[in-house]
């Protein structure tokens, strides 16, 4: 295939090339056509240079050696340019400029080839047509290149331009980053402050009914400010592995409430799930209402047992958190959606507001909660 | 007699909470003071048993700079109190001498155990200084 690699070229480059191909055969033409100026061309009638050298062997190879060199060196950068301009034509401005180079430099690299030839063959005229030929291009580069410096600098200025912007866009996007981290830091802080409250306004009372209710508000309090540690430290500030937050908020929950004569022990099975803080904050509220519950009320006689909370994920983002015991069950005549509690009553309101679905099940022993819910995964 | 406690925490009613929950545990609180300096200088002056130190504090220097001064001149267990655990926070208290660490907020009995296990290192320490 040869439309592909090197020879793959744009439509201009391939007129271009197109255009120097002709302007060759024409030059050429007159000396393949006319045998008269191929015979001029080609004549030897004069002295090969190798008499001026007289015949030194170290001065001839000197010249010979040097010149090839030169002749293949100028032809290797000429491919390099020609390479280059192939290959990043659409990014590299003047690149019609760089392709005369090449042509420049091959002319220049053409008259060191004849010098080697001339050394035993004393082709001349020819010798000087192709100086003749690279005097004309050496002149046109030489006279167009000085044009092209303005325009040069200025691309110049502009790529420094857009190197600042970059570099400013970098600062910003660092500044935005600290911010939102001193958000959610300030956030945190603040949940801790409500929660010293609820535990202050608590040892003013000796009601165990109301030191309860401020237990409970300061664990829901808390699973909130969980969130935000976790944001606090995640890579992206927006988005935590549920996962991990909801293990440590039931060990939090489970170290309040348990006391050493009811050793419950926890068994977590959970799949890692990247959720957004929104998503989170409801999902942690509605896990610290079931694992409260659990064991507010799961384990009355100081039986202890086993809370297990499961969470797991399938295609399309579905997800199932579940948290079971092994203790006394749920009452016969519970209905989840009527009770008065304030537990169930807020498990209810969060599943609705996750758009998920809340289930209680009966186990034997035990209690098993469902809730399912989707996790929307936008961005990268 | 009591273990001495000083808290440096800027947050005054999060002070008044470990204010609270000391006294409990049976700990006297000698103060409550919300920059590094002033922590320093109480800590160096009154030499408490404990000193329970935020990270985040008022004025130029932060608890982990507070810690280290006040470790260099007096032999006394420090627990960080914070609510920073980013990984930079994180190192730089890993380079200072320490005996725990409390995420706030806190938990009703990990403050208690934390504290203990402060006190108990600290206390092994100490004896095996003295052989």
């Amino acid at each position: 295939m040869i439309s592909s690699g090197f020879f793959d070229i744009s439509h201009s480059a391939r007129r271009q090339f197109q255009a120097i191909f002709a302007a060759t055969a024409l030059a050429a033409s007159p000396f393949l056509i006319l045998p008269q100026l191929r015979r001029l061309m080609l004549a030897t009638s004069f002295l090969p240079h190798l008499y001026c050298y007289l015949r030194n062997p170290a001065l001839v190879w000197t010249h010979v050696v040097a010149d090839s060199l030169i002749g293949v060196s100028y032809l290797a950068i000429s491919v390099t340019l020609g390479y280059l301009v192939h290959k990043a034509r659409r990014d590299i401005p003047f690149h019609w400029m760089l392709l005369a180079f090449g042509m420049f430099i091959i002319a220049c690299g053409s008259t060191h080839f004849m010098e080697v030839v001339t050394v035993w063959i004393p082709v001349y005229v020819l010798s000087a047509a192709v100086k003749v030929v690279t005097a004309v291009l050496s002149l046109s580069t030489a006279v167009v290149l000085p044009w092209t410096v303005p325009r040069v600098l200025t691309l110049v200025r502009q790529a420094k331009a857009s190197e600042q912007v970059t570099a400013q866009l970098r600062a910003s996007e660092e500044r935005k980053e600290a911010l939102l981290r001193e958000v959610h830091h300030r956030v945190k802080n603040n949940l801790s402050v409500i929660c010293s409250l609820f535990y202050l306004q608590s040892t003013r009372t000796k009601d165990a009914g109301a030191i309860q209710i401020f237990r409970d508000m300061e664990d829901r309090v808390r699973s909130m400010a969980l969130v935000h540690e976790s944001l606090y430290s995640s890579e992206n500030l927006a988005r935590i592995d549920f996962s991990e937050y909801a293990q440590a908020l039931a060990k939090d929950i489970l170290s309040s409430h348990g006391s050493p004569r009811v050793p419950v022990c926890l068994k977590c099975e959970m799949e890692p799930i990247i959720m957004e803080a929104d998503l989170a904050v409801p999902c942690g509220l509605i896990l610290t209402e079931l694992i409260s519950n659990a064991l507010k009320h799961g384990f009355p006689n100081d039986t202890g047992g086993e809370v297990r909370m499961m969470l797991r994920s399938r295609p399309q983002g579905e997800c199932t958190l579940c948290v079971e015991d092994n203790g006394v069950g749920i009452p016969a005549d519970l209905n989840i959606d009527s009770s008065p509690s304030l537990g169930l009553r807020l498990v209810r309101s969060l599943a609705h507001q996750i758009r998920g679905r809340f289930e209680l099940l009966k186990l034997d022993p035990g209690t098993s909660a469902h809730l399912r819910f989707t996790v929307d995964h936008h961005g990268p | 007699m009591y273990p001495r406690v000083l808290i440096v925490e800027d947050e005054i009613l999060i002070a008044d909470e470990l204010r609270e929950r000391l006294a409990r545990f049976g700990f006297s609180v000698i103060a409550a003071v919300d920059s590094a300096e002033e922590g320093i200088a109480i800590a160096t002056r009154e030499c408490p048993d404990l000193v329970l130190m935020d990270i985040r504090l008022t004025g130029e220097k932060d608890g982990v700079e507070a810690a280290k001064e006040i470790r260099q001149q007096l032999d006394v267990p420090i627990v960080y109190l914070t609510a920073y655990s980013d990984q930079l926070t994180m190192e730089r208290v890993k380079g200072t001498e320490y005996d725990g660490f409390i995420l706030k907020p806190f938990q009703r009995q990990e403050l208690e155990s934390t504290i203990e296990v402060a006190m108990q290192r600290h206390a092994i320490r100490a004896k095996q200084k003295t052989e």
